[in-house]
């Protein structure tokens, strides 16, 4: 991997070793497949798993966005 | 005599009277208990008060009233993430959301045209090469606009697009790729990163007016940049070395991007036998 960026890298990447790794997992969310995460006691998607182009221009559906999981 | 009827009697405007005396009963249109009324079709008022609730809650945004646009806005900001999940102090672009949603925009026939919004400070060489190459290849007319910056793989990503703005005051900084890996073989590291390098000198110089030696020179340069050698280009710098196609902001992009979509328009046209 290169990151091509006039930042420096070591302001870029400060925190990675300290990063906590919460775990994801598989499920649907109003019927679309994705990954989501529990952080802080909330579940937020991570990444959509939908082969549905459609599925990326929804609103409420966005890395980072608060879920409710369908599960 | 009280007090009106001291007044002078203008027939039909004074003293005023109505055509029908106030109170129910007179309007054909009343209905007194529409609820119980047999064989009316109703109609449902969903209210949005939910959810704009929860949009305020959640993002301190309030919700808007939904304007069908026949365009759409890709913002592409901070750093472009690729195959590193990047510590959370930096603001990023995924570019694993933004590929499909390019899919999604090319796809849908009520979509004519994409703006892409960029500040940016550059990022994954790959994940950015990935989105300027889909960007590219859209056959719908897109248009770009660097406000701010354009920084590294922000530069590529730029040009891809049919027709490029950049703010007056927005800049572009154009340096060599830099080694964040392991280093084992030099000459070999040196080659890979030529390569890596390569690939981005190949794709600026094919989609905007610069030449190569022309980008090779202000990647190259020395004197500008305090920690790097390259070149920081300011709004018509950009313009004049061949990179960005004109100085300009939403007006000016919106503008454009509308005239493109008519251009498509009438070259899809089938001309009548």
């Amino acid at each position: 991997m290169i990151l091509y960026t006039p930042m420096q890298l070591e302001l870029v990447l400060a925190g990675l070793e300290q990063m906590t790794h919460h775990p994801e997992r598989a499920t649907t969310v109003h019927g679309v497949p994705a990954l989501v995460r529990k952080v802080g006691g909330r579940e937020e998607l991570v990444q959509l798993l939908s082969t549905n182009p459609a599925d990326y221009l929804r609103g409420d559906l966005y890395p980072g966005a608060p879920v409710k999981p369908d599960d | 005599m009280t007090f009106y009827e001291s007044f002078e009697q203008v027939p039909g405007i004074f003293p005023y009277q109505p055509p029908s005396p106030p109170g129910p009963g007179n309007d054909p249109d009343r209905r007194e208990n529409p609820d119980n009324e047999p064989n009316k079709e109703r109609t449902k008022v969903v209210g949005k008060t939910k959810s704009s609730m929860e949009a305020v809650k959640e993002m301190g945004a309030t919700q808007i009233p939904e304007v069908k646009s026949n365009i759409h806005c890709l913002t592409i900001v901070g750093q472009i993430e690729g195959h590193l999940v990047l510590p959370p102090q930096n603001k990023t672009t995924k570019y694993e959301h933004m590929i499909p949603q390019l899919v999604a925009l090319e796809q849908n026939p009520e979509v004519e045209g994409v703006l892409i919004v960029l500040n940016t400070v550059g990022g994954d060489v790959e994940a950015g090469l990935a989105i300027a190459e889909i960007i590219s290849s859209m056959s719908k007319p897109t248009v770009s606009v660097v406000l701010g910056g354009g920084h590294s793989i922000g530069v590529p990503i730029a040009v891809a697009t049919d027709y490029a703005f950049i703010a007056e005051t927005a800049s572009m900084t154009i340096h060599p790729i830099r080694l964040t890996g392991l280093v084992i073989g030099v000459p070999q590291t040196y080659e890979y990163l030529d390569k890596m390098q390569d690939r981005v000198v190949r794709f600026v110089t094919a989609h905007s007016a610069i030449t190569e030696e022309k980008f090779r020179e202000l990647m190259f340069r020395t004197g500008e940049l305090a920690r790097d050698i390259g070149t920081v280009l300011i709004g018509q710098d950009a313009v004049e070395c061949g990179l960005i196609n004109e100085v300009g902001g939403m007006q000016q992009a919106l503008a454009r991007l509308k005239n493109l979509i008519e251009e498509r328009k009438t070259r899809n046209e089938v001309p009548l036998q």
